[in-house]
C-alpha cells in the first residue's frame, strides 16, 4: 500500500492529500473492513435471521471463511435453515441473553455488572459523532459487542467516503476515533471474551464466529498499531507472543501491510474480501 | 538546648490526657460527611454533587426511606433518607447493596420462552409482542373454561393493588399470597384481639422488654427502624431486655438475659408469666375491666391453670425465673413485649402469639409511651374505575381456605397439594416476586414437582427479574424490574409516626424489562385492544407515574404540599422535622425530638361523628350499622378496630370452630413423643440476607455464603460431632447433609440452620456454578467480579426436608416443629446432599389436615372444648381434600 503526503501551502498548514489511486485503495480497504465489522456485529447483536444465515452459508462465504481457518461443523452447514434459525436462537439466548450466560456487554466483562462506565462512555462517543442508538428486534446496551462493532463499521464507511473524496484530514480524524475506540473499549475486552465464547459455545457457528472475532480483533489491533491490554477476565490466557507491536507513524493507512507474528490460521485483513452481507 | 523527652506510646497517651480542654476548643472544620451532607453526596473523584433520587427501599419488606445517588445515570450509592421519620437516614447492609439487583449480569432483561423440557434451562428470547400474544391466547382459553383456573401467586407484593386489579379484571378469585410461610399466625393471633395484625413496641421509651423469639437487631419485621429504637431504649432509657429464644441470636446476645426455651413453648412461658402477674394482683384492673371483653376475675380464674411449674415442665425455663421475670415486667413501667417468628411459626402459633400479647394487655401497657402500641399507617385511593370482585369464589385464595376458616391471610403453602389433588384446577399460573420452589416447605420436592408437571400446571408465566428456582421452571418469563426501576406507593407501620412514600425509578429500566403495572396493563390491552370486553377501562393509564398520580394527587394534606411531585422530591410525606446529626433523632425547630401520639383508642369521637349514632347497653357506638366507637365512663371513644371496639381476650369466633377462645397453649403432639436422640429443626435469617433473593448480591454473598447447622455442645458430644464435621439431618420426609457448628448458643434439643443459602438457581453467584471445574455451557464464567469469589461453599438449603404443616387457626407453616434425627454423616454422605420425597410430603400434609377444625385430631387436642358440637356449629360443610 502506497501513501503520500503533500505539504499544502494554504495558511502555512500542511494539507495532506492523497494520490487518487492510493486513496481509492485505502477506501476500498476501509469498505472491506466495514463489511467484516458488520458481519461480526450481526452475529453478536441479536439472534441470526434466516436471511443472514443464508448469506453465511453461501459456498463463496464458506470458502472464504475456510481459507482463513474458520470451519463450521455440519450442525451449521447441513441443518435445514428453519431448524438452524431456531437452534441458533436458543444458543444465542443461552450464551448471550439468558441468566447465567455471558452477556456480550463491555460493562459486564470489565466491571462485572451492567450499565457501568463503558456504557456511558460509548454512549457519549456515539453522540459526539452524531449517532443515536435505536432498538433493533431487541433493546441492547450501548456497550453491547454488536453495537460497538457496528459503530466501527459506521466510522469505516465514513472513512471510506472521505477517502473517496480525497479528504485525508477527515480520514485521519476518523482513523483516530477508531483507534481511540479500540484502545478504550473493544480492544480491552473483545479478545478475552471471544476466547470464552469459543470454549463455551455448543454450536459450531458461535464457536467459529468467536474464533473469527478473536482473530479479527488481533489483526485489527496490530494493523492499527496499538498496544492494548486485554483487560477481560480471560486475559491471563493471552499468549505473550500475541502482544502487538507499536504503531508506525509512517503508516497512516487503515492497516499495516505486514501481519504481526505469532498468529496462525488467521489471514491478514486484505485477504478477506467478503461478499456484501445484510446487517 | 533542651532535650526532648523520649516519647513512647505510654508517654504520648499521658500527654493526650492533658490535651482534652485544648482539643475541645480547637477549630473543627471537618465533619463526618454522611451526617453533614444528609441527603446529598459528592463524587470522591470529581467532587461533583451526585444526583439524589429519594426512594423507598425494597430489598426486604421493612420499607426504609432511602436515597439513590447517581453518577452518569447509574446508581453508585444507596443511603438512608434523612427526612424519613421511621428510618432516619439509616439503611441496613442489604439496603446499601440494592443496586446489585439492577446491574446483576444474571438479571433477566428480555422476555424468554422455554425451549425443551421444563427446568432444562434452555430459552429463546422473544419479543414483548410475541410474549404478550401467547400469554393472552392462553388466558383467553382459560377464561372460556373458568376464570378461576387463572392462578396468580405472589411473594412480595408492594404494587399497591395492581395484582388484585389484574386478577379482578380477569374475573379470577385465585390470587394467592405468601403470608402463611411468613407471619400469618402472628397476624391471626392479634387481629381478632385488637384489630390490626401487628404491634409497634415503643422501644425507645420503654423500661422493660420481653422479647419472644424475635431477632429484631438482625432480621425480623421492621428491623432497621426498630433496632434503632432498641439501641436508644437501652442507651438513653436504660431499659432491660429479656429474650426467649432457642438460639443465642445477636438480639439475644444484646439482651440482659437470654433464656433458652424448648422449641415451640414460648406461649406456655407467656401464660405462666401472666399467671404470676394475676396471682400477685399486679395487673392493671382498670384497663382490663374498661377496655377488654373479660373481667379481671374471669382472667384470674382462667390463668390459674398456667402455673410456673407447669410451664417449667414444658419449656425448661425454671419456675423461679418465670416468677422473677413476671414480677419485673409487671412492676416496671412502661414495659412492652415483642414477638416475631419464634412463637408464631408452630402448629398452634396463633395461640402462642395471643398468649404473649396478653402480657401488655393485662398490665395496661397498651398505647402508652414506652408501651405496646398500635401500628400507624396511611392509605391511598385506587385509580377509578375499579374492577368488581370476581363472581365466583376459588377453592382457596389469599384470604380463604375452607379447611382453615380463621386463617384470614390464607394458607398458601398448601397450594401444591391442592393443585395435585385437583381442588385447584390450573390453566394459567402466574408468579410474581415469589420463589416457593426454594422458600416454601417441601421446596423442590413439593413445589418443584408440581410446577414441573405440565399436566397439573399447563402454562406457567413468571414475572421476574431473576432466574430463581421457580422462574427456572416457567414457560414464559416476563422480565420485571427490580425495585430501583419501579413506581410503587408505600406506607408501612414501622414506627410511631405514619407516613406515605413512593418508590420511583431512578433511571430507565434496563434492557426490555417492564415494571409490573405496565406489563399487566399490556397483557390486558392485548386481551382487550379496543375495550369491547370491558377490561381495558381499568387500565387506562399512560405509565407508572400517571398511575401514581391517581394514588397521591388528591390526598388531603399531601395534595396541598404538592401531591406526587412532593413525594418525587422527598420520597416521603409528611416531613415531621429535621434529622439531628448529633443524636440521630428527628427534631422540631427548637431541637427537641418530635413526640409520637399515644392513646389512639382513646381519641374521642366528635359531635359530627356522633350525629345519628346509636349506643347500645355495652357502650358500643354504631352509625349506619357500623361500629364506630365505644362509650366508657361517659365518654365516646373511638376504641379498638374490632367489631366490639374492645380488646378481645376471649375470641368468640374461635370457639365456633372448636378452638379455645381464651389464651391457651397446646404442645406440639409429636414433640411430646420425641425420642432421646431426636431434635427439633429451626431456621433463621442472618442480618445480610433475606429469604431467597439476596444470594445473588455480591457484597452480601461475600459476607455470608454458607450455613452450617448450629448444634449445642452437649448434644454434639453425644453424637460425636465437632465444628466442621458433616452431619446428616433426617426428618420424616427426607434428609440433608451439612456441616456442624458446635456452640453453647443453642438449646440442646434444637438444631438451627440459617436460610438463604444452598441455591441451585438464582444465577452464578448464588449457585457458585462459576466454581465448578467442569464447564457448564449454560452457565457463564470468568466475569471479572466472579474472579474475586474466594469461597467455594454455597451452603445447604433445609426446606426440602421440612414438611408442610399449617396452624389450624392462623394457617402459618409450622416451620419450627420438624423433628429430626441428627447423626454424624456416614461414608456415603456428601456435603450438600438433599433428598426428599413427594409421597412422604403428601403423607405429612394429610397428617397436618387432621389438626384442622374438620380433622379427627382437632377435638382430641381440645378437650376443654367438649361442648363444641363440631364443624356443623360453624355452619360450614367439611370440605376435604381429595388426596
Amino acid at each position: 500500500m502506497k501513501t503520500s503526503q503533500i505539504e499544502g501551502k494554504k495558511s502555512g498548514i500542511s494539507q495532506p492529500t492523497a494520490i487518487p489511486e492510493v486513496a481509492a485503495g485505502m477506501a476500498a480497504e476501509c469498505g472491506a473492513r466495514a463489511l467484516l465489522y458488520r458481519l461480526l456485529s450481526a452475529v453478536f447483536v441479536e439472534e441470526a435471521s434466516a436471511e443472514f444465515l443464508s448469506a453465511m452459508r453461501t459456498p463463496e462465504m464458506l470458502e472464504q471463511l475456510a481459507e482463513v481457518g474458520i470451519g463450521f461443523d455440519a450442525d451449521f452447514t447441513a441443518a435445514p435453515l428453519a431448524e438452524l434459525v431456531d437452534t441458533l436462537a436458543v444458543e444465542y439466548a443461552s450464551l448471550f441473553a439468558a441468566s447465567g450466560g455471558f452477556p456480550p456487554v463491555e460493562s459486564v466483562r470489565l466491571y462485572g455488572r451492567y450499565r457501568h462506565e463503558p456504557n456511558f462512555e460509548v454512549m457519549q462517543t456515539y453522540q459526539r459523532l452524531g449517532f443515536v442508538l435505536q432498538p433493533g428486534r431487541h433493546e441492547v446496551f450501548a456497550d453491547q459487542l454488536g453495537v460497538e462493532l457496528m459503530f466501527i463499521a459506521e466510522l469505516l464507511e465514513r472513512q471510506a467516503e472521505a477517502l473517496a473524496k480525497g479528504d485525508l484530514i477527515a480520514s485521519r480524524k476518523l482513523e483516530k476515533e477508531i483507534k481511540r475506540f479500540w484502545s478504550r473499549h473493544l480492544g480491552r475486552w473483545v479478545r478475552g471474551y471471544a476466547r470464552l465464547i469459543e470454549r463455551a459455545a455448543m454450536h459450531s457457528f458461535y464457536r467459529e464466529m468467536a474464533r473469527f472475532l478473536r482473530g479479527f480483533a488481533e489483526e485489527e489491533i496490530a494493523a492499527l498499531g496499538l498496544h492494548i491490554e486485554d483487560a477481560d477476565g480471560a486475559r491471563l490466557e493471552v499468549p505473550k507472543a500475541e502482544v502487538q507491536e507499536a504503531a508506525d507513524p509512517q503508516k497512516p493507512g487503515c492497516t499495516s501491510d505486514a501481519a504481526p507474528p505469532g498468529r496462525q490460521g488467521i489471514r491478514r485483513l486484505q485477504d478477506l474480501r467478503l461478499p456484501s452481507v445484510p446487517d | 538546648m533542651m532535650e526532648m523527652t523520649k516519647l513512647n506510646r505510654r508517654t504520648f497517651l499521658k500527654v493526650s490526657a492533658a490535651t482534652g480542654a485544648a482539643a475541645a476548643v480547637a477549630p473543627r472544620l471537618l465533619k463526618a460527611m454522611e451526617l453533614e451532607l444528609a441527603g446529598k453526596d459528592v463524587s470522591p473523584v470529581s467532587g461533583v454533587q451526585r444526583k439524589a433520587v429519594p426512594i423507598t427501599c425494597h430489598f426486604c419488606n421493612i420499607q426504609d426511606g432511602a436515597i439513590a445517588y447517581l453518577e452518569n445515570d447509574r446508581v453508585v450509592k444507596l443511603e438512608g433518607n434523612p427526612e424519613h421519620v421511621s428510618t432516619r437516614g439509616r439503611l441496613c447492609p442489604k439496603g446499601n447493596s440494592g443496586m446489585w439487583y439492577s446491574y446483576d449480569p444474571d438479571r433477566i432483561l428480555y422476555p424468554l420462552k422455554r425451549v425443551g423440557k421444563r427446568g432444562e434451562g434452555k430459552w429463546k428470547r422473544i419479543t414483548w409482542d410475541e410474549a404478550l400474544t401467547e400469554v393472552a391466547a392462553k388466558l383467553d382459553e382459560a377464561l372460556k373454561e373458568d376464570p378461576n383456573t387463572i392462578v396468580l401467586k405472589y411473594g412480595r407484593n408492594r404494587t399497591g393493588g395492581v395484582l388484585d386489579r389484574f386478577m379482578q379484571t380477569l374475573g379470577s378469585d385465585s390470587i394467592i399470597n405468601h403470608t402463611s410461610v411468613c407471619e400469618s399466625s402472628k397476624k391471626v393471633g392479634m387481629e381478632p384481639a385488637w384489630g390490626p395484625d401487628i404491634e409497634t413496641p415503643d422501644f425507645a421509651n420503654t423500661k422493660y422488654v420481653l422479647n419472644f423469639g424475635s431477632n429484631v437487631l438482625e432480621a425480623s419485621y421492621f428491623h432497621n427502624p426498630l433496632s434503632q429504637r432498641v439501641a436508644e431504649g437501652r442507651v438513653d432509657n436504660h431499659m432491660k431486655i429479656v429474650t426467649f429464644d432457642v438460639r443465642l441470636s445477636n438480639t439475644a446476645g444484646f439482651s440482659d438475659e437470654w433464656i433458652p426455651v424448648h422449641p415451640g413453648t414460648d406461649g406456655a412461658v407467656a401464660l405462666a408469666i401472666g399467671h404470676v402477674i394475676l396471682r400477685e394482683d399486679l395487673q392493671d384492673s382498670e384497663f382490663i375491666n374498661t377496655w377488654t371483653n373479660v373481667t379481671v376475675d374471669e382472667l384470674k380464674e382462667h390463668y390459674k391453670q398456667f402455673t410456673p411449674e407447669w410451664a417449667e415442665k414444658i419449656s425448661g425455663v425454671p419456675a423461679a425465673t418465670i416468677e422473677r421475670i413476671a414480677i419485673e415486667f409487671a412492676t416496671t413501667k412502661p414495659a412492652t413485649i415483642f414477638t416475631y417468628r419464634g412463637p408464631a411459626k408452630h402448629l398452634y402459633g396463633s395461640y402462642n402469639e395471643k398468649a404473649c400479647m396478653m402480657l401488655p394487655v393485662m398490665t395496661g401497657n397498651i398505647e402508652r409511651r414506652g408501651g405496646y402500641c398500635l401500628p400507624r399507617g396511611m392509605s391511598w385511593p385506587q385509580p377509578k374505575p375499579e374492577p368488581p370482585k370476581p363472581a365466583k369464589h376459588a377453592y382457596m385464595n389469599k384470604h380463604h381456605h375452607p379447611l382453615y376458616p380463621l386463617a384470614s391471610h390464607g394458607v398458601s403453602h398448601l397450594l401444591p397439594f391442592h393443585i395435585a389433588d385437583g381442588t385447584m384446577k390450573v390453566n394459567v399460573y402466574f408468579t410474581y416476586q415469589d420463589n416457593p420452589v426454594y422458600t416454601n416447605p417441601g421446596a423442590r420436592a413439593v413445589w418443584g414437582k408440581v410446577l414441573s408437571d405440565e399436566t397439573l400446571v399447563p402454562f406457567f408465566v413468571s414475572m421476574s427479574s431473576h432466574m430463581g428456582e421457580e422462574t427456572a421452571l416457567a414457560d414464559i418469563i416476563l422480565p420485571d424490574c427490580p425495585y430501583l426501576e419501579r413506581w410503587e406507593p408505600e406506607s408501612m407501620p414501622n414506627s410511631l409516626w405514619p407516613w406515605l412514600g413512593i418508590r420511583q425509578p431512578v433511571h430507565k429500566s434496563l434492557g426490555e424489562s417492564r415494571e409490573n403495572r405496565i406489563l399487566m396493563r399490556d397483557i390486558i390491552w392485548k386481551l382487550d385492544p379496543d375495550g369491547s370486553r370491558g377490561m381495558r377501562k381499568y387500565w387506562e393509564f399512560k405509565d407508572g407515574e400517571d398511575y401514581m398520580r391517581h394514588h397521591f394527587d388528591n390526598i388531603p394534606g399531601l395534595k396541598e404540599a404538592g401531591g406526587l411531585d412532593f413525594l418525587k422530591k422527598h420520597g416521603v410525606w409528611p416531613i415531621y422535622g429535621k434529622l439531628d446529626p448529633r443524636t440521630g433523632k428527628i427534631v422540631d425547630k427548637t431541637g427537641r425530638e418530635i413526640r409520637a401520639e399515644y392513646g389512639l383508642y382513646k381519641k374521642e369521637l366528635s359531635e359530627e361523628e356522633m350525629a345519628g349514632a346509636i349506643i347500645d347497653e355495652n357502650g358500643l357506638i354504631t352509625k349506619n350499622g357500623k361500629a364506630i366507637g365505644i362509650q366508657r365512663n361517659g365518654k365516646n371513644y373511638v376504641g379498638f378496630a374490632t367489631p366490639n371496639r374492645l380488646i378481645n381476650v376471649r375470641v368468640d369466633e374461635w370457639a365456633k370452630y372448636g378452638f379455645n377462645p381464651m389464651p391457651t397453649f397446646k404442645r406440639i403432639p409429636w414433640h411430646e413423643t420425641m425420642r432421646e436422640d431426636e431434635m427439633i429443626l429451626t431456621t433463621f435469617k442472618l442480618n445480610v440476607h433475606k429469604q431467597s433473593r439476596s444470594a445473588a448480591v455480591k457484597w452480601l454473598a461475600e459476607i455470608a455464603h454458607s450455613n452450617p447447622a448450629w448444634i449445642n455442645t452437649e448434644t454434639a458430644k453425644k453424637i460425636g460431632v465437632k465444628t466442621g464435621d458433616l452431619v446428616r439431618v433426617e426428618s420424616k420426609v427426607g434428609y440433608l447433609v451439612t456441616k456442624a457448628y458446635v456452640t453453647e448458643g443453642i438449646h440442646p434439643k434444637a438444631i438451627a440452620i440459617p436460610t438463604a443459602f444452598g441455591h441451585w438457581e438464582y444465577g452464578r453467584l448464588a449457585t457458585l456454578k462459576l466454581k465448578e471445574k467442569k464447564p457448564e455451557w449454560s452457565h457463564g464464567q470468568e466475569d471479572p467480579d466472579f474472579n474475586n469469589v474466594w469461597w467455594d461453599d454455597k451452603g445447604v438449603h433445609p426446606n426440602d426436608i421440612i414438611p408442610a404443616i399449617a396452624d389450624p387457626i392462623g394457617g402459618s407453616q409450622a416451620w419450627f416443629d420438624t423433628v429430626v434425627k441428627v447423626t454424624k454423616a456416614g461414608p456415603n454422605d456428601k456435603y450438600g446432599d438433599v433428598v426428599a420425597d413427594w409421597d412422604r410430603h403428601v403423607e405429612a400434609f394429610k397428617e397436618g389436615l387432621r389438626y384442622a377444625y374438620t380433622g379427627d385430631l382437632h377435638r382430641k387436642m381440645h378437650p376443654e372444648m367438649a361442648h363444641w358440637k363440631g364443624p356443623e356449629e360453624a355452619g360450614h360443610e367439611s370440605e376435604g381434600s381429595h388426596l
